[in-house]
Parts: C-alpha cells; sequence; structure tokens
C-alpha cells in the first residue's frame, strides 16, 4: 500500500530517467541491426 | 556537511515540472551531439597552441617576486587554518577553519581555477615550504641534498585518489567532521604526509601527481584558457587544457570519486538514502557498534557504492564505446576519454555548491575579522551578514540547469574531437560517441533529479 500511496513520489523520480531508457533501448536496437546487416554484408 | 545546509529554500512557480528540464536537458545533448556530427569533422583540441599573454604581462604575472607573494600568503592562510582550529571556539559557524576549508577553499578555488587557470599552484603552501627547503637545506648543511626516489609510474595519481576520498569522508562521514579542532589536527596530518611525500619524491614531482589538492585543482584549471609555462602566463585555446591532459594509473578513479562523492551528498539529503539508511545503520548497531560508528559506517559504506556506482556507469560506458570495433581496449578508451569527466565533475560541483559558495561564502569576511570566534574585529567587518535574499529558489534552479547542461556539452564536445582524433574511421568515431552520449545523458538525468532530491 505504501508503494501506491508513495506513487507521485517516486513516478515524479522515474520521470528524469525516461531519456537514458529510451537512449538505451535505442542503443540497443541500433547494435542489433548493425550485428544481423554486418554477416548479410560479408555473405554479398 | 551538517554546518551549512545546501538549498535553503523551496522552488515554486517554474513553468514546466521539475523533470521535464531533465528531458529538455536530454534533448539539448542530442542536439549538441548531431551538430557536433555534422559541423566538426575534424579533431581541433589535440595540438598544443599556447601564447603569452599580450603586452608582456605574463612575464611579471609569474614571476619569482609574485610567486614567492603567493606562497607567502597560502602558508600564512595554513596557519591561520591550524591555529584557529586549535586555539578559536569549537562552534562551526563561529571558527574561521571550517568556512574557510569547505566553502572558500574546497568550492571557490574551483570558480578561480577554472576563470584564472592553475591558481593553486602559485598559493600551494607545502609548495612554498618545500621550495623553500630544498632551496635552504644545501645552504645550511653545506651539503648538496640527496636526490630524490624516482616517482613510481604505477602510483600514478592514486595517492590523490587516497586523498580526496580521505577528505570526503571528512567532509560527509565522520559526524563531527565539521569540529575546528578535527580539522586543525587533519590539516596537520595531511601536512606532514605531504611534507614526508616531497621530501621522498621531490616536491614538483609529488605536487604534480601525488599531492591530492594539487592534482584536483589543476583539473578543474584545464578548463581555463590561461595556462604558464616556463613563468610566462599565456593564453590557450579553450579546452585544449583538457585535452593535454596525460592520464595516468588512477586517473579515472580520481574523478570518479570527485564525481560520486558530490553525487552521494545529493542522494544524502533525498529519501532514497534517508529510507535505507536506517536499516544499514540497524544491521551495524547489531554488530554492536555505538550509534555513532553505526552512522560513519553506512555513511562509509553509502558513499563507497555511490564512487563505484559512478566509475562502473563510465567503465559501461566505454565497455560500450568498444563494442563499436576500432581495436580499443576498454581500459585504453577509459583513459582516452577520462578528460571529458572534468566538465561533469565540474557541472556537479557548480551545481550542487552553487548556493552554499554564494551564501556560506560571504561569511569569510566576518570570520576573517574574527577567526577565532572571540569577539575580535581585526578589519572592521566582524559585523557582516549573510544576505540570503542575493538569489531567489527559481533563479538558483535555472542556474543549475544552466550548470549541467553546459558541463555535459562541454564534455560531449571533448569525447566528440578525442575520437575523431583516435578512430581512422568518422563514421565509426561517431558511432563509438552512441556510448558517451548514453553515459552524458545518465550523468545529466542523474544530477538533476538529485538537485531536485536535494532543494525539493
Amino acid at each position: 500500500m505504501t508503494l501506491f500511496a508513495h506513487a507521485g513520489h517516486w513516478l515524479t523520480s522515474v520521470a528524469y530517467f525516461i531519456p537514458v531508457l529510451v537512449f538505451l533501448i535505442w542503443l540497443g536496437v541500433t547494435q542489433l541491426r548493425e550485428r544481423r546487416r554486418r554477416p548479410r554484408g560479408r555473405g554479398d | 556537511m551538517s554546518l551549512i545546509a545546501h538549498g535553503l529554500v523551496g522552488r515554486s512557480d517554474l513553468p514546466i515540472p521539475e523533470w521535464l528540464f531533465g528531458w529538455g536537458a536530454a534533448m539539448v545533448l542530442v542536439v549538441s551531439f548531431v551538430a557536433l556530427a555534422l559541423l566538426w569533422p575534424q579533431p581541433k583540441l589535440q595540438r598544443e597552441h599556447w601564447r603569452p599573454l599580450p603586452g608582456g604581462l605574463g612575464r611579471p604575472l609569474a614571476s619569482r617576486a609574485v610567486e614567492l607573494i603567493c606562497g607567502a600568503l597560502g602558508v600564512f592562510l595554513l596557519g591561520m587554518v591550524i591555529w584557529s582550529g586549535l586555539r578559536g571556539t569549537q562552534s562551526p559557524t563561529a571558527n574561521f577553519a571550517p568556512t574557510f576549508i569547505y566553502v572558500i577553499f574546497w568550492l571557490g578555488l574551483v570558480a578561480v581555477s577554472v576563470l584564472f587557470g592553475d591558481v593553486f599552484r602559485a598559493f600551494n603552501p607545502w609548495r612554498a615550504v618545500g621550495r623553500a627547503c630544498a632551496w635552504l637545506a644545501p645552504t645550511v648543511s653545506r651539503a648538496d641534498l640527496p636526490k630524490p626516489l624516482e616517482y613510481p609510474q604505477r602510483l600514478g595519481n592514486w595517492p590523490a585518489v587516497a586523498g580526496i576520498f580521505a577528505f570526503a569522508v571528512m567532509e560527509l562521514v565522520v559526524s563531527d567532521g565539521d569540529e575546528p579542532h578535527n580539522l586543525a589536527v587533519a590539516t596537520m596530518v595531511y601536512s606532514a604526509a605531504t611534507f614526508i611525500a616531497m621530501a621522498l619524491y621531490g616536491v614538483e614531482a609529488w605536487i604534480e601527481r601525488g599531492e591530492a589538492l594539487s592534482v584536483y585543482f589543476n583539473l578543474f584549471s584545464r578548463l581555463s584558457p590561461f595556462e604558464t609555462r616556463d613563468h610566462v602566463v599565456g593564453l590557450r585555446r579553450p579546452l585544449s587544457g583538457l585535452a593535454a591532459l596525460k592520464p595516468v594509473a588512477g586517473t579515472v578513479p580520481l574523478l570518479a570519486v570527485i564525481i560520486g562523492s558530490v553525487t552521494f551528498d545529493g542522494a544524502a539529503e533525498g529519501p532514497l538514502w534517508t529510507g535505507i539508511a536506517p536499516d544499514i545503520m540497524n544491521f551495524f548497531d547489531d554488530l554492536g557498534l555505538s550509534a555513532q560508528r553505526a552512522f560513519e559506517v553506512t555513511f562509509l559504506v553509502g558513499l563507497t557504492a555511490t564512487i563505484l556506482l559512478i566509475h562502473g556507469f563510465y567503465r559501461l560506458g566505454t565497455i560500450g564505446a568498444r563494442s563499436v570495433g576500432g581495436g580499443f581496449s576498454a581500459l585504453q578508451l577509459a583513459r582516452a576519454f577520462v578528460h571529458t569527466l572534468v566538465p561533469i565533475a565540474l557541472a556537479y560541483v557548480a551545481a550542487h555548491y552553487f548556493t552554499l559558495l554564494l551564501f556560506q561564502g560571504q561569511a569569510f569576511w566576518a570570520l576573517i575579522s574574527d577567526p577565532l570566534g572571540n569577539g575580535s574585529d581585526l578589519f572592521g567587518t566582524a559585523d557582516r551578514q549573510v544576505d540570503y535574499a542575493v538569489i531567489g529558489a527559481n533563479a538558483t534552479w535555472y542556474w543549475q540547469v544552466a550548470f549541467v547542461v553546459g558541463g555535459h556539452v562541454l564534455a560531449l564536445t571533448l569525447a566528440h574531437d578525442r575520437a575523431l582524433a583516435l578512430y581512422e574511421d568518422t563514421k565509426l568515431a561517431v558511432r563509438s560517441q552512441y556510448w558517451m552520449l548514453a553515459v552524458m545523458v545518465g550523468f545529466t538525468s542523474l544530477a538533476l533529479w538529485l538537485l531536485s532530491q536535494a532543494n525539493g
């Protein structure tokens, strides 16, 4: 219950780190694409 | 520091929620990153570009006479700190030593170093005494002094890491670390250790790498356009001083200690730490430690964990940068980009301690007239009051955001320039910087979150 009662506080704290999360997801996706592209490029 | 609270009043009426400033700051970094990738195709900061100050001003400013006067003033202030700490009132706010050490010296000199270069080198009392001894000893003993030992390469900046960590422990962990007597004793212990080390390895070798405060202020002074070479003050290209930093063993941990200790100081005021600290304290209490020791060990654990987290976060960034290729190890990349942490450290220090310096710094005038806190009025300034209206809460927040964003944009610029110099392929250089951008966005969000926690 305390968790929900203080939701306003920790949600605000989480909000600060959303850009980091978004950026890391984007970075992960970019890296995955790169890795997939590399072997295909070698086969061509 | 229990002596003075950092944020004094809460903010009100900001046009947008504080967390949105964090999003805006992240956007500024991404836009800066894109702009650098498009408009900065060649490294510009890696080459030396120094010229003496115009009008022949550079030589008198760094002359032996000026150095002698500055050194004497440094020794006088060192003596005053020890004297007031030992003989004065033990009230931290009424004694000269705590405010001088924690505010004027520790914070004020960072600002002075960034603006005017490595000023501390001239005022360094231990260097002044060491040089005076090195000059006097052969005359008195009528024989040459034995040659100092060669400074061990593997020691690098590690003594400075230990010194800055010890300072942070005194400031943030030791429960009576702001008591004047304790500060005077700590100053004497540090002085004795410094004199012994200088006697062993030579004055300049120790000052350059081992003496914690010299290394600390020198790092910040590299942001300044002013640099002294061969007793001449000159100008260099902005940021080129940092690009010229030669990292040695311990340089990365040193910056982790600087950033980590400020981070912990901020976090210690927020609900996250105040929520978990009692549980850790209870654990040490159950082990049989006294309440005071349990408190101190808890804070030591918190400080150490925060420093390790900061270090780990930076190392993760460099491990990520290694994954794009180029043939560099993560350690090589960590050292190659360590200079980018200096503007971040400055951003953290400036944003977090801005109000402390602005408010408590004013107390200097009263304390210099009454250093012992016994009612004297040496210069007629003992009744000077601190003006807390010098800046408002909202203006403080805007300045803090500006420091954080500005520091991280500078760090991005330095990282981009170094990547261009390091990688043969420009595209690879930019791709490696995705990871550094992630580190910068992380540090920016952390800094603003900490400030919101501390001042909210």
